[in-house]
């Protein structure tokens, strides 16, 4: 029994590698004669790579569920002791499972992909699947050989270590993983189509309309991802923050960027036929900038560049990253002068060139933000010394281009096509300028707020709400509690759209608020004694501790007062794991309307407690913001959006105010 | 006609006058005392954590380090003073904003480099004539005559 569940789970994973490797074969082949191949034998393929990946997964699950600790990574990652719901999401926690996680969402949207592809002549499709399948091979094959969770150990130990601490304290856990992974996998499918697309010597905006649903599914997977990932470390790790552009972090934030990029100048080529050679330069760099991020992630570069050989995985990957650029990039610059469109905008103002300095602004922070993570990695290579690049490097250079991708928010969207006279636009934005000049005097006056960032964001804020609200109002038709929502349902892909730049605008606000007016304070109080912190009395009233089965939670009760009355008990803790010397740290947080307050443990004596505490204005509001922006996504691509490959027609064009 | 005009300056006013209130409110609002210890610790690089500040690291390094960037405060010292302090113990490594000279230099270029470049590129692709050499001098004066008539066909109907 215990040989079994591995054993079954390299035969899934065999399976799989199989399944690829004749997807790609039979995918070119179908791609240069659709005739010679069926159908039923692409799906054969995609139906082992699928079931494959599944049985794998399964047999991941059940060897942890199981405690069969004759299986390698359930002996690195799992111990008898941890709690139910972590063994489950353990199955992502470390290195191996992790990849069949990514090779299972893989195989996922390969046959999401299938679906679409009716038949073998329809040859852009059948080369998608083709391209998918080789990446399938690599991440199966991933799977099999150094990263494989599946070897059977001579001689099982009797428990084994249990996941990361970190990974084994919050639900979190369950959700930022997969969501981060639906994400960054789902931009293999554009990626395949773009490929195909070149390989086919065939331009134009089909490749786009199929790759359409994939795109948004990912970007809004990686959104969701990006911001879960920054609750959970602002809620566990207990540095008083949500985002220490780490490079971990940067690793998801750069294809985001791109992807962004990506989404807007699709619209571009879609609608004005623009921007195409550009639009597979942006695909290209999305996918390769995820398997970097795995790579920065997965290989241990990022925290030494000597460690990283130690493990077959960093340089798997990097040999993966530099076939992908090299093939994509030698195909595009083979290719990219057929595909390339001749036309150019007419004018620089219209919604073509505010979405082209849109694509700008994100290429370059993206850009930025990639010289910055990669910066200490290449120096420490070169020269062998370690330099730092943090956060007043990041803020100095993510803040001027913020501003300006805000300012595109609110000027973009409500500019027409082809050319914007100053009377159109002044006339779709001067409610929105009188009501955002109105509120940076109001913040100003009435708020007594000093700092200029606040007050810029929320005018500009203001400003893209205001607009937004206008243009629906204007353009519904007549009565209007009937016709917005008409206007809403029918026109998903545009107020899909406005939802997330009201998202980001939120976002936008939250983070200047919170970081401009934010109150600290290190306080050490003993036992019975209290002390003041925003308008509170706090009292550390007693420690306790509590044995777990895994753990030994030690933490401190502190009392918070408002005019004699308990307003608020944190319990702010230190959690020491089984077999972990260092205890870990888990901080309180009081979330509310306008601010939340956050109490984490420095050091935790029996009569003594020192605490960082911190009062955030408005932070609940950051995660409402990153859900809007996910929404917008998934809003934008809901609906009968779907048509027939072969049918032409245009997106029905937005109508001007 | 003339009132809406009337109406139209009115809100051009009202809009330059309340972001006149805003900024003059900014001008002349009070600068809180910056806080030079706290600005400093954000700039120096915890030797024991992942890529957090030792203003934002609970261990016990950070704030052994936080107590020696306070004490020099106190005691008078520049902010540059300071950070070739710790930069003398820990090396480069200690600062996270690298500074624009030495082997960070090269990082400060970069994004400027990208800028350059893509405004070159950018403005040669647009400058480059549309490519439209396929169609003969006879084709094109084809296009231009029904272009013309086409043209002229509309007008007669638009007018009365």
């Amino acid at each position: 029994m215990t040989v079994l569940t591995p054993a079954a789970g390299w035969v899934g994973i065999l399976l799989g590698l199989a399944g690829s490797f004749v997807l790609s074969v039979f995918g070119f082949r179908a791609q240069r004669r659709p005739s010679a191949v069926r159908r039923s034998q692409l799906r054969f393929a995609v139906g082992c790579m699928v079931g494959g990946a599944v049985l794998a997964m399964t047999a991941l699950e059940v060897a942890l569920l199981t405690d069969n600790f004759a299986m390698s990574y359930v002996a690195e990652t799992h111990s008898r002791a941890t709690p139910l719901f972590f063994t489950i999401t353990s199955a992502w926690s470390a290195l191996g499972g992790s990849i069949v996680l990514w090779a299972l969402v893989l195989a996922g949207y390969t046959a999401a992909v299938l679906r679409q592809v009716r038949s073998t002549d329809d040859r852009l499709g059948t080369g998608a699947l083709a391209v998918l399948g080789l990446v399938s091979i690599f991440f199966f094959g991933l799977v099999s050989t150094v990263a494989n969770p599946f070897k059977i150990l001579p001689n099982p130990p009797a428990d084994g270590p249990g996941p990361n601490p970190i990974l084994a304290d919050h639900v979190m856990v369950a959700f930022h993983p997969p969501l981060l992974y639906l994400g960054f996998v789902g931009f293999t499918v554009p990626f395949a189509f773009a490929m195909s697309a070149l390989l086919l010597r065939k331009g134009g905006v089909e490749w786009l309309r199929r790759t359409r649903r994939a795109n948004l599914v990912a970007w809004s997977f990686l959104t969701a991802g990006l911001v879960l990932g920054a609750w959970w470390s602002y809620e566990v790790l207990g540095w008083g923050g949500y985002w220490a552009w780490d490079p971990v972090e940067n690793a998801a934030l750069i294809p985001w960027l791109v992807a962004t990029a990506f989404i807007h100048s699709a619209v571009v080529q879609v609608k004005r036929g623009m921007l195409q050679a550009w639009n597979f330069v942006l695909v290209i760099a999305t996918f390769a900038l995820t398997i970097l991020g795995t790579f920065l992630t997965r290989s241990g570069v990022v925290a030494s560049v000597h460690s990283f050989t130690e493990s077959g995985v960093g340089p798997a990957f990097l040999g993966f990253l530099v076939l992908v650029l090299a093939v994509g990039f030698t195909l595009f610059a083979l290719r990219g002068e057929r595909v390339a469109s001749l036309a150019r905008p007419e004018s620089l103002a219209s919604r073509e060139g505010v979405f082209l300095a849109n694509n700008l602004l994100l290429t370059l922070f993206a850009f930025v933000v990639l010289s910055g993570t990669l910066y200490p990695i290449v120096v420490e290579a070169l020269t062998g010394d370690q330099v730092s690049v943090g956060r007043p490097f990041f803020d100095r250079m993510a803040v001027p281009l913020s501003f300006a991708l805000l300012l595109a928010m609110g000027v973009g969207p409500f500019t027409p096509y082809r050319h914007a006279s100053l009377g159109v636009l002044w006339t779709r934005l001067r409610v929105p300028l009188l009501l955002a000049s109105a509120a940076a005097a109001a913040v100003v006056l009435l708020g007594g707020i000093s700092s200029p960032g606040v007050v810029a964001v929320t005018g500009i804020a203001v400003a893209i709400v205001a607009a937004s609200m206008r243009q629906l109002v204007v353009t519904a038709p007549k009565p209007r509690h009937k016709g917005v929502p008409r206007v809403l349902r029918g026109q998903r892909a545009y107020w899909g759209g406005q939802l997330a730049h009201i998202g980001v605008a939120v976002v936008a606000v939250v983070i200047a608020v919170s970081g401009a007016l934010a109150t600290r304070a290190t306080v050490i109080v003993d036992r019975g004694q209290s002390v003041e912190f925003a308008r509170y009395t706090l009292t550390f009233e007693r420690s306790e501790e509590h044995a777990q089965p895994d753990r030994l939670i030690r933490d401190a009760h502190i009392v918070f007062r408002a005019d004699g009355e308990v307003a608020w008990t944190a319990e702010p803790r230190l959690n020491r794991f089984n077999n972990q010397t260092q205890a870990v740290g888990q901080p309180a947080v009081w979330s509310g309307p306008t601010r939340d307050i956050y109490v984490a443990l420095a050091q935790l004596g029996d009569d003594q407690v020192s605490l960082n505490l911190y009062r955030y204005p408005l932070m609940a509001w950051l995660w409402v913001g990153g859900a809007l922006a996910a929404a917008g996504g998934f809003w934008a691509l809901s609906g009968r959006t779907r048509r027939p490959a072969a049918e032409n027609t245009a997106e029905p064009v937005m109508a001007d105010a | 006609m003339r009132r809406r005009r009337l109406l139209q300056a009115g809100l051009a006013l009202a809009i330059v006058a309340l972001l006149a209130v805003a900024v003059v409110g900014l001008l002349t609002a009070r600068p809180g005392t910056p806080d030079r210890a706290y600005e400093l610790e954000q700039r120096l690089r915890c030797p024991v954590c992942k890529s957090v500040s030792i203003a934002e690291s609970p261990s016990e390094t950070a704030e052994a380090m936080r107590a020696v960037v306070a004490d020099q405060v106190a005691a008078g010292r520049s902010d540059q003073e300071i950070i070739d302090y710790f930069r003398a113990r820990y090396g480069d490594w200690v600062l996270l904003d690298p500074p624009a000279s030495g082997s960070t230099l090269a990082l400060w270029m970069l994004p400027v480099a990208a800028v350059v470049i893509g405004g070159a590129v950018l403005v040669l692709l647009r400058r480059r004539p549309p490519q439209d050499e396929s169609l003969t001098s006879e084709e094109r004066d084809q296009v231009r005559r029904a272009v013309e008539q086409a043209r002229s066909r509309v007008d007669d109907e638009v007018t009365p």
